[in-house]
């Protein structure tokens, strides 16, 4: 029964901090033997979890809802105003997406996400989270500094585009809908999912190449 | 609290490694302590709960360690604080006690299973309330000054400020008191603050930051 006692767990943080292995494997692998020999882990629905967010729910399921946004007017609206919901068209709802919001890039403003406070990210639709978004760097200078931070990611934005930056400090997350390149007007939904990176729907891309690369 | 989880606009830390692995998992516990977040069976707690035991954290391994060993030194901490595992079998590595559910395995879930049942983790955190919010959009407010020592999602860079509602979103459960195991809707809102009101160096810019922010954290600007 969880007490919530703080300050017995600033003990007990302690505590593992000279008692746990100190390689990160060895640690989870304790961990895990210890929930399954006590029946609280199921060590082949841990595996099933590792392929799903391998193979299945990633940034292509991101990339899908933008081509779709791009190609379908009345999608994008509701996109815009109930992203729940229409990303449950797509059968794309689900962890941590229950509260999303899409915010769109325009040619006058650019939006960045970050989470300041842990690492926040909408799972079912972008998968994991790079390990840049969870690293100190990122969390603490995207709102400070979100041009130099761009700049790290060869982004440059010009002095009168406004750049918003959404940190994720509730139960609500950003994906970012960048803007339709010019020369994809004959592309297909398909071929336009496939020029959206992963970066873009975060905000460390803005510009798209219109050369499918592969989601990143 | 004011620990070092609470990052943003602190200095020292670096340009970003910027990588472009596309693989979601770099090594195989990464994937491993994933899949034990996602199926274990847990302590009653809440995720705000969990949230602060990862603050709680010492600085000097919260900082250094990978971002999912230290989901597993928060999982430990929790089952540990809530009694399910004890220190002594961490000392082992074995389970030495046999609890209710020993014996009782969770069935196995298949990666199909998982799939059509993925909708069903998308947990929802508002619900009505019988209070009508006090801030309008467009109205200025002021946020507060100090924290406090428990958990809280005001993050210091944010306090003492002024900024403007841009939006209401409904009443959502409020993690100060979420993270001491009681469950209270509170008004949130979408506040914007202009970049110059939060950073000394930033004076010409029109570039802006959006939090999500409770009503209490906040105050009407005079």
């Amino acid at each position: 029964m969880t007490n919530y006692d703080a300050n017995k767990v600033a003990q007990i943080h302690r505590q593992l901090h000279s008692r746990l292995p100190a390689d990160p494997a060895l640690r989870v692998r304790a961990l895990e033997s210890i929930l399954v020999e006590k029946g609280l882990v199921n060590p082949q629905s841990v595996d099933a979890w590792v392929e799903v967010y391998q193979e299945h729910i990633g940034p292509k399921r991101g990339a899908h809802i933008v081509a779709r946004a791009w190609t379908d007017s009345a999608y994008k609206t509701r996109l815009m105003t109930d992203a729940p919901a229409a990303i449950d068209e797509l059968g794309y709802f689900g962890r941590a997406t229950g509260h999303l919001k899409v915010v769109e890039n325009t040619d006058a403003i650019h939006n960045l996400v970050v989470c300041t406070l842990c690492s926040c990210y909408p799972f079912s639709v972008l998968g994991i989270a790079p390990a840049w978004y969870k690293a100190a760097a990122y969390r603490s200078r995207a709102v400070r500094d979100p041009r130099g931070v761009l700049e790290e990611f060869g982004v440059e934005i010009n002095l009168d585009v406004e750049i918003r930056v959404w940190d994720s400090t509730a139960e609500l997350r950003y994906l970012v809908l960048p803007q339709r390149p010019a020369g994809s007007e004959a592309f297909d939904e398909a071929a336009l999912a496939n020029i959206v990176t992963r970066n873009s729907m975060i905000g460390t891309d803005r510009d798209l190449r219109l050369s499918a690369h592969g989601i990143d | 609290m004011d620990g070092v989880h609470d990052l943003g606009g602190e200095e020292g830390y670096g340009p970003v490694q910027v990588d472009y692995v596309s693989e979601p998992f770099h090594k195989e516990w990464e994937g491993r302590e994933w899949g034990i977040a996602q199926c274990a069976r847990t302590p009653n707690m809440t995720i705000d709960w969990w949230r602060y035991c990862r603050e709680l954290i010492m600085p000097e391994d919260y900082l250094s360690r990978p971002y999912l060993d230290s989901w597993a030194q928060t999982d430990f901490a929790t089952y540990i604080e809530a009694g399910w595992i004890s220190l002594e079998e961490i000392d082992h590595q074995v389970s030495l006690s046999s609890m209710d559910y020993s014996g009782d395995l969770l069935p196995a879930t298949s990666v199909q299973d998982i799939l059509l049942d993925e909708r069903n983790h998308a947990v929802r955190y508002d619900a009505p309330i019988e209070s009508d919010p006090v801030f309008s959009t467009g109205q200025s407010i002021i946020t507060n000054k100090q924290g406090h020592s428990g958990h809280t999602r005001l993050p210091q860079y944010a306090r003492g400020v002024c900024g403007v509602i841009h939006a209401y979103h409904g009443a959502y459960v409020f993690p100060d008191l979420s993270a001491q195991g009681r469950q209270i809707h509170q008004h949130l809102y979408s506040v914007v603050f202009a970049s110059s009101n939060l950073w000394p160096e930033i004076y010409d810019s029109k570039d802006k930051v959006f939090l999500d922010l409770w009503e209490s954290y906040l105050t009407a600007a005079s």
